[in-house]
C-alpha cells in the first residue's frame, strides 16, 4: 500500500510538530492507516507485538493486519482481556506443563510435568517411576521389544505413537499420554524406527 | 420545614439509596445536609484525585462503604502509563487513624501494594467485603492478610486484576472459623491452587453464593466443590478439559443437576466443548451467561449450550459466534438485556467476526435490549437505522468497528447518520462509545438529540473543532468525556470553561490541544487540575523554543476540590 507522500512522520506518541499544520488536520482521518504502515514505531510492549514477532502463522488478510495491532490502544480491548486472549492462541493445551498419563490396567490416573523431562530418554525413566513399573520406558527407545506402546493426544485430538517426531515438537502437541498394552496394538505393524534423541 | 424530629427524617433518608438521590436531598438546606452527612454510609468517589480522604471523613464520620476509582478510563488500553498515580494506601491510612467502620471497599483502576493490604485487613473489625476490579500492584501475600486477618469477611471478589501470584498459600490463611463467605472470585489468578484448602474452605461456607476459579482448578476439583455447594448462584468454572467418559465427568454431571440455584456461569479457561452438555440441565435457569475468555467453546457446541439458555439477560461473547450465532441468540434469548461481543481475534481480519447483519438479528430479536458493546469488522449506516427503531430503548451503546476510520461498507459515506438515527431514538442513552469514519456532523447529532449522555468516547473523528464544541454545548448531563487521535484544538476546549465544573473528567490524546492552550486553562479554571501526561521527553516542553505552540500528547483534566495532588511522578506536569 502506497504512502501518499506523508509517510512516517505520523505516529501516535509523537510529542508535537512546531506550529499547526492544515493538511496535517486533514490527514488526521488517514492517520490510522499511516499508523499502519510503521514497522516498529510505537512502543506497545503488549503482546500484540510478541504475537507479531513471534506469528510465523498470522494470516495476511486485507491490508497486514499485524501491523494494524500496533497501534497503541486500539482495539480499545482492555490489557487485562489482551494478556489472556493472546495467551489462549500461543500456550499450548499444556497449560502449566502438566499431562495426565493414563496406563491401561491401571484404574487411575497420573499427571506428570513434560516440562521438566529433557528428553525421550529422560521421559522413559519418569513414566518408569510414575507406575513404578520398569519397562515403560523402554518402548520409547526400542519399539519392538516390551510389553507397552507409549501414545499420545496431540492438539488436533489424533492420537499418536511417542517418539517419532523431534522432543521439542512432541511436548508442543502433547495433551496426554496412555501407556498401552502392546498386545492391544498387535495387528497395526508397528515398525521399527530408528530412533533417537 | 422541619414539622418532625430529626430521627424521622433520618428515617425517612435511610430508604434513599442512591447516591444522585442523597447528593440531591443534602442540597435542600443545613438541616438536611447535617442529617444527610451523619447518616450516610455509602459512598461513591469516581475520581480519587476530586477530593482527599480527609475532608471525605469530615464530611461523613459514619462511613461504612467505599468506592474509589483511580485512573482513567483510557488506562484499560495503555494510554495511561503505570505509574501515573491511584495509590490506595493513603487513603486506608487516613480511614484507619480515624477509627471510622469501613466495612466495604471497591476499587476501580487503583494501584493496590500489599501493605495496604495489610493495613486494610487489621485496621477494620468489621471488614467485610472488597471488591478489587482491574487493579495492581499487589500479590498473593496481599490475600493472605486479608483471608488471615478479617474475621467476617463475607466477600472477596477479584475481578481482571494483575495480581502477581507467589503461589504461595493464601487460601489456606483463611481460619477455620472463617465460614461466612458469599463471594470468592480468584479467576485471575495465574498460579497454582492449594486444592485441599479451597475444598475445606467452600465446605465450610454454607452461605457462598458466588464462587469463581482460576485455570489452576481442574475438573475433578470442581466436581467435588459443586458437590459441596449445591447453593451455588454463579459460577466461575476454570479449567474444563476432561474426558467424557471419566468418573470425575460423570460425577460433575451429577453435581450440576442439584445445583437448581445456578444462575451465573463464566470461565472455561481452558475448555473441552464436547462437555458442555453436562450444563445443558441447568441452562434454562441461567440469566447471566459469560464466555468471552473461553476461546475454545465456538460452532455447534456453543450454539447447542445458547439454545438451552432461553432466560438469557445477560450475555459475553466472542465474535467467533458469527452473524449466524447471533441469529440464534436473538430467536432464542427473548429476555436479552445485555450483550458484549469482543473480538478473539486481535489481529484483525478474523472471518469468523461479526458483521452488522449479527447486530441487525439481536436487535430484532431482543426488545429488552439497554445495552451492548460490540466489536465488528462492518458497519452500514441503514443497518444502525434499523437497530435504532428496534431498540429505542438503549442506555449503553458501544461500537467499535475494528478498522475504526472504516465508512458504511456499501456507500462508502461516513457513520454519522446511523449513529445520529441511534442518538435520536434513544431518549435515555447514557453512554455511547463511536467509531468508523466520522465528521463534525456526527457530533452536531449528539449535542442535538442526546440529553442524557453522561459518558462519550471518541477516537479518530470529527474534522474541526466544531465536532468537539456541539458536544460540549449540547450535552448537557456530560459527565466523561475521553477523546483520542481526533483534531480538537485550543479553541474547543476553552470555549465554556464553566463547563468542566459539570463534568468529573476530559480525556483528550493525540488531538490538536497545545501546551499554551492547557496553561490558559488552568489559569481561568483554578479548580481544575490540568494534567499533562509526557512520557516521553520530560524537560523538552520546557527547553523548546516554540513552547507555547507544542502539541500536548495526553491531556487529562478533572474538577477536584482539594487542588493539586502531591504524589504525581515526574512525567506528569500538573499545570
Amino acid at each position: 500500500m502506497e504512502k501518499e507522500g506523508l509517510g512516517l512522520e505520523i505516529t501516535e506518541l509523537r510529542l508535537g510538530l512546531p506550529g499547526r499544520d492544515v493538511a496535517e488536520k486533514m490527514m488526521k482521518k488517514r492517520a490510522f492507516t499511516e499508523m499502519n504502515m510503521t514497522s516498529s514505531g510505537s512502543n506497545s510492549d503488549q503482546c500484540e507485538s510478541g504475537v507479531v514477532s513471534s506469528g510465523g502463522d498470522v494470516e495476511k488478510v486485507n491490508d497486514s493486519p499485524a501491523a494494524k495491532s500496533q497501534v497503541v490502544g486500539w482495539p480499545p480491548v482492555c490489557s487485562y482481556r489482551r494478556k489472556n486472549s493472546c495467551k489462549e492462541a500461543s500456550t499450548t493445551k499444556v497449560g502449566l506443563g502438566y499431562v495426565k498419563v493414563s496406563m491401561d490396567g491401571v484404574p487411575y490416573l497420573r499427571k506428570m510435568d513434560l516440562g521438566s523431562s529433557q528428553g525421550y530418554d529422560d521421559l522413559a525413566f519418569a513414566l518408569d517411576k510414575l507406575f513404578g513399573i520398569r519397562g515403560i520406558g523402554v518402548a520409547l527407545k526400542d519399539g519392538d521389544n516390551c510389553e507397552y506402546v507409549t501414545i499420545y493426544e496431540d492438539k488436533d485430538g489424533d492420537w499418536m505413537l511417542a517418539g517419532d517426531v523431534p522432543w521439542g515438537m512432541f511436548i508442543e502437541s502433547c495433551k496426554r499420554l496412555r501407556i498401552m498394552k502392546r498386545s492391544d496394538a498387535s495387528g497395526f505393524g508397528l515398525q521399527p524406527r530408528g530412533v533417537d534423541e | 420545614m422541619n414539622y418532625f424530629p430529626d430521627e424521622v427524617i433520618e428515617h425517612v433518608f435511610d430508604f434513599v439509596t442512591s447516591h444522585k438521590d442523597r447528593n440531591a436531598i443534602s442540597l435542600v438546606c443545613k438541616s438536611w445536609y447535617k442529617i444527610e452527612r451523619y447518616s450516610r454510609q455509602k459512598v461513591f468517589i469516581g475520581n480519587c484525585y476530586a477530593i482527599n480522604p480527609e475532608r471525605l471523613l469530615r464530611r461523613f464520620p459514619c462511613l461504612k462503604s467505599l468506592t474509589l476509582k483511580g485512573k482513567p478510563h483510557f488506562a484499560d488500553f495503555n494510554l495511561v502509563p503505570h505509574e501515573w498515580g491511584g495509590f490506595l494506601l493513603p487513603w486506608i491510612e487516613a480511614l484507619a487513624r480515624s477509627r471510622v467502620g469501613l466495612e466495604e471497599l471497591r476499587l476501580k483502576r487503583m494501584v493496590v501494594t500489599d501493605e495496604s493490604l495489610e493495613l486494610l485487613s487489621r485496621s477494620f473489625v468489621n471488614f467485610k467485603s472488597l471488591v478489587l476490579v482491574s487493579c495492581e500492584g499487589f500479590t498473593t501475600d496481599g490475600l493472605a492478610s486479608i483471608a488471615a486477618n478479617c474475621r467476617h469477611l463475607r466477600d472477596l471478589d477479584l475481578q481482571e486484576n494483575e495480581i502477581d501470584d507467589h503461589r504461595g498459600q493464601w487460601l489456606s490463611c483463611f481460619p477455620d472459623t472463617c465460614t461466612t463467605l458469599v463471594t470468592l472470585n480468584f479467576a485471575c489468578l495465574e498460579g497454582e491452587t492449594n486444592l485441599v484448602a479451597l475444598e475445606r474452605l467452600v465446605a465450610r461456607s454454607p452461605n457462598l453464593k458466588s464462587l469463581k476459579l482460576n485455570r489452576a482448578v481442574p475438573l475433578d476439583a470442581l466436581a467435588r466443590l459443586m458437590v459441596c455447594a449445591p447453593q451455588i448462584v454463579d459460577l466461575g468454572v476454570g479449567s474444563y478439559e476432561n474426558d467424557p467418559d471419566s468418573e470425575s465427568y460423570l460425577k460433575l454431571k451429577a453435581a450440576i443437576k442439584k445445583c437448581t440455584s445456578l444462575r451465573s456461569l463464566s470461565g472455561f479457561l481452558e475448555a473441552a466443548p464436547h462437555c458442555l452438555s453436562a450444563f445443558h440441565p441447568i441452562c434454562h435457569n441461567l440469566t447471566s451467561l459469560n464466555l468471552s475468555y473461553a476461546a475454545e467453546i465456538h460452532g455447534s457446541h456453543l450454539i447447542k449450550l445458547i439454545q438451552h439458555c432461553k432466560k438469557l439477560q445477560r450475555l459475553w461473547i466472542l465474535d467467533s459466534i458469527g452473524d449466524k450465532g447471533l441469529e440464534v441468540v436473538a430467536s432464542t434469548c427473548k429476555e436479552l438485556q445485555e450483550l458484549r461481543v469482543f473480538p478473539s481475534d486481535l489481529l484483525g481480519g478474523g472471518n469468523t467476526a461479526v458483521t452488522e447483519e449479527g447486530l441487525v438479528a439481536i436487535s430484532a430479536g431482543c426488545p429488552k435490549l439497554h445495552s451492548i458493546l460490540y466489536f465488528c469488522q462492518q458497519m452500514t449506516n441503514a443497518a444502525l437505522v434499523t437497530v435504532a427503531k428496534n431498540c429505542p430503548n438503549f442506555i449503553r451503546f458501544r461500537l467499535c468497528i475494528l478498522d475504526p476510520t472504516k465508512p458504511d461498507h456499501v456507500t462508502s459515506q461516513p457513520l454519522d447518520e446511523g449513529f445520529g438515527a441511534i442518538v435520536k431514538a434513544c431518549k435515555s442513552l447514557r453512554r455511547l462509545s463511536l467509531s468508523g469514519l466520522l465528521t463534525d456532523q456526527v457530533f452536531l447529532y449528539i449535542g442535538m438529540y442526546a440529553n442524557q449522555l453522561e459518558m462519550l468516547s471518541i477516537a479518530f473523528a470529527g474534522d474541526t473543532d466544531k465536532g468537539m464544541l456541539y458536544v460540549l454545548n449540547g450535552c448537557k448531563k456530560m459527565k466523561k468525556l475521553e477523546i483520542r487521535d481526533s483534531p480538537f484544538g485550543d479553541t474547543a476546549l476553552l470555549a465554556d470553561v464553566s463547563k468542566y465544573k459539570t463534568m468529573r473528567s476530559l480525556w483528550m490524546s493525540s488531538c490538536e490541544v497545545t501546551l499554551s492552550g492547557c496553561k490558559r486553562l488552568a489559569q481561568k479554571a483554578p479548580w481544575l487540575n490540568v494534567e499533562i501526561i509526557n512520557e516521553n521527553d520530560n524537560n523538552r516542553m520546557e527547553e523548546n523554543g516554540h513552547e507555547g505552540r507544542q502539541k500536548v500528547d495526553k491531556l487529562y483534566l478533572y474538577r477536584t476540590v482539594v487542588g493539586t495532588r502531591m504524589d504525581a511522578p515526574p512525567f506528569v506536569w500538573i499545570l
